[in-house]
């Protein structure tokens, strides 16, 4: 593989499509502001756009060339801009290879090259035979470290180390389920938004009329009332349709160094996780699964991706609460469960109940003075109380030696459990009126992908939270604590 | 919260906010000229005399706002923040209390730090301060306004400290 190689033309088509995927909202801003102007020069636009982007793919197809030389993967690009990024054997750390659905049409494959480090790149292949690609990875995975007795050597421990140890699978069953229950709220508000800009266009007089010849006796707000309802159904189906897509013959491997995981109906992904990546693990318990027992696993993953902000990656889409000990003993066996020593004190209770609210404050209002029956946005309190209250119930934190473990909801509730040396920073925080009932906020940052996630408890006790921020900042303080009760003769 | 951390930072930082928002602080005018400007060139070839275009209590509370928001920026604020402003560095970790209204103490872990600078703007090196930037995987944080030595010595420190963990482990 010394010599250069092309891609497959396709790459060129893929990257038109990427670049369609990229530009998505402002393609759709465009055909919303445009489609409301009656002269159609925006359409010029698009075209150009289109013509810019598919030359774009031609020419970018040109101009990747790959090879193997010397124990580096060599990759040469771009149209106007040349760039040369070599790749060290050494430093290559996972090789995914992924079925998109158009590299699945022509019998092809995408290659994903990532190597460890701080100021990362991924290198990527967009079409490939699976031969070459194949080729490529065994071509990488050797390691020439010029001995070659020790060679064969290497090959094995390499086959070690490929070896897969356990495998969960998500069955068709749970899946089903899964897209049943995974009504996805942002996306509904994103399409109501999206709508109600259209709407004073669509109810026009003649519609209304029209919609009244065919259905006599409805008024317009059962209109309102049915339009909202249709598109919650549409979006319920479009979130049901993303997670059968989506998650499709999921399934977890574990091998000695690394989490690999394959998924998707039509495209296929692989994805592979090395252990020493992992900050964070997290069990989200949605609304509507929560009643039913079960919730979804994800995993922090650091570095790879420096434009990524955040890099969360599913681990088990639909699991029972009763398995996720046995399912992290399994694959994440450092990731012990250490029991809940701290929760939020009496006092904190009534904070908790009307945080919720707060937002009331400034909804109630313009609802009242707008809408007929603006009062009755105050039957929300309850609703949202109720929030407030399970909220208060479910926030806990717990640690052992070397891991943390906290729980809290904001809508879905979250468990999330880090080790102490992967805690980039604990915070405490506490505003005037905290001060006068002796309450803190406590929250622990993990990386995730270039940036940070934050994982926190509201109002737990003065005491508790500091003796959580000892835990994390390394026992000084405890032990200067412990001190001075000896002079108080108050050691328990 | 008890224990707190010790160090405090250098006393000339208040100067050097006050100068900053004496600086910076300009901008809040910028609303009430803008409008006085706008009032004023609007019917430019018409009879009424410039102040009379101008709708004086409206400009006035927008200049009294910028004004408030001056004085509090230069003058009040700094003070605050200085007598908030506690740090602590040990092997363990280095510990910031901070805030006016609401009180925020930070620990970063010392074996979770990835590189430590020092910065100096144009204000900070007139009155001889620099503040120590402290990076990690997710978050970076910063202690300001220490003394040129003090940051300095603070930086090698830490960057001691970290590697002497590092090897450890």
């Amino acid at each position: 593989m010394s010599e250069f190689r092309k891609q497959h033309p396709v790459a060129g088509v893929t990257q038109v499509i990427d670049s369609i995927k990229q530009n998505f909202i402002t393609l759709l801003i465009v055909l919303f502001i445009g489609s409301s102007n009656t002269e159609g020069y925006f359409l010029y636009f698009l075209a150009a756009g289109l013509v810019i982007s598919l030359f774009g793919g031609i020419f970018g197809w040109w101009f990747f060339r790959f090879r193997i030389f010397e124990d580096e993967l060599q990759i040469e690009k771009g149209i106007f801009v040349k760039k040369k990024l070599y790749l060290s054997k050494d430093r290559i750390q996972v090789i995914d290879i992924t079925e998109g659905i158009l590299q699945r049409l022509f019998g092809l494959v995408k290659v994903e090259v990532k190597t460890a480090g701080g100021g990362t790149e991924t290198a990527t292949i967009s079409a490939i035979t699976r031969e070459e690609a194949e080729e490529l990875r065994t071509e990488l995975r050797k390691r020439n470290n010029g001995n070659s007795n020790h060679f064969e050597d290497l090959e094995e421990d390499q086959e070690k180390k490929d070896q897969i140890l356990s495998t969960w699978k998500l069955s068709t069953k749970d899946l089903v389920y899964a897209a049943f229950t995974s009504g996805n709220f942002g996306l509904i508000a994103s399409i109501l938004g999206a709508v109600s800009g259209q709407l004073n266009e669509m109810i026009n007089e003649e519609n209304i009329r029209f919609i009244y010849e065919i259905m006599p006796g409805y008024s317009d707000v059962t209109i309102y009332v049915a339009l909202i309802f249709a598109i919650i159904v549409v979006s319920w189906l479009l979130s049901f349709l993303g997670v059968i897509f989506t998650y499709s013959d999921f399934r977890l491997h574990k091998t000695e160094e690394e989490l690999i995981i394959t998924r998707g109906l039509f495209e296929k992904k692989h994805i592979t996780v090395p252990y020493d990546r992992i900050q964070a693990v997290r069990f989200v318990e949605g609304v509507i699964r929560q009643p039913f027992g079960y919730g979804m696993i994800y995993v922090e993953s650091a570095g790879f991706d420096q434009n990524q902000k955040g890099r969360s990656i599913v681990l088990a889409p639909y699991i029972s609460a009763r398995a996720v000990s046995s399912f992290l003993n399994e694959f994440l066996a450092e990731y012990e469960e250490p029991e809940y020593g701290f929760k939020p004190p009496k006092k904190a209770l009534f904070r908790y109940l009307r945080r919720p609210n707060y937002f009331l404050l400034l909804l109630v209002p313009v609802l009242w003075y707008f809408l007929n029956r603006g009062w009755l946005s105050l039957m929300l309190i309850p609703v949202l109380s109720i929030l407030g209250w399970m909220r208060y119930k479910d926030a806990a934190v717990g640690f052992n030696n070397d891991i943390l473990r906290m729980r809290y909801r904001t809508i879905s509730r979250t468990t999330a459990i880090m080790k102490k040396n992967r805690i980039q920073a604990a915070d405490l925080s506490q505003n005037p009126f905290q001060i006068r009932k002796g309450l803190v906020n406590f929250s622990a940052t993990a990386a995730s992908g270039a940036g940070g996630m934050n994982f926190g408890v509201e109002d737990l006790g003065n005491e508790d939270s500091l003796r959580i921020y000892d835990w994390v900042a390394g026992e000084k303080n405890i032990g200067r604590q412990h001190e001075g009760e000896e002079q108080n003769g108050t050691v328990t | 919260m008890n224990q707190e951390p010790a160090s405090r930072i250098h006393k000339n930082a208040i100067k050097a906010w006050t100068v900053n928002a004496l600086l910076f602080g300009l901008l809040w005018f910028i609303p009430a000229i803008f409008y006085a400007g706008i009032a004023i060139s609007q019917n430019f070839n018409n009879e009424t005399p410039w102040y009379n275009r101008v709708d004086w209590p409206l400009f006035l509370s927008l200049f009294l706002i910028a004004l408030i928001l001056y004085i509090m920026m230069a003058w009040v604020l700094p003070n605050l923040r200085w007598k908030r402003w506690k740090y602590e560095v040990s092997d363990n970790g280095i510990d910031m209390l901070r805030g006016i209204i609401i009180k925020k103490r930070t620990v970063i872990p010392i074996n979770r730090v990835q590189h430590v600078d020092t910065r100096q703007g144009p204000v900070y090196r007139k009155f001889e301060l620099a503040s120590v930037a402290i990076s990690t995987a997710a978050t970076t944080h910063e202690i300001p306004a220490l003394d040129n030595e003090t940051a300095d010595e603070l930086r090698n420190t830490i960057s001691m400290l970290v590697r002497k963990v590092k090897s450890d482990v």
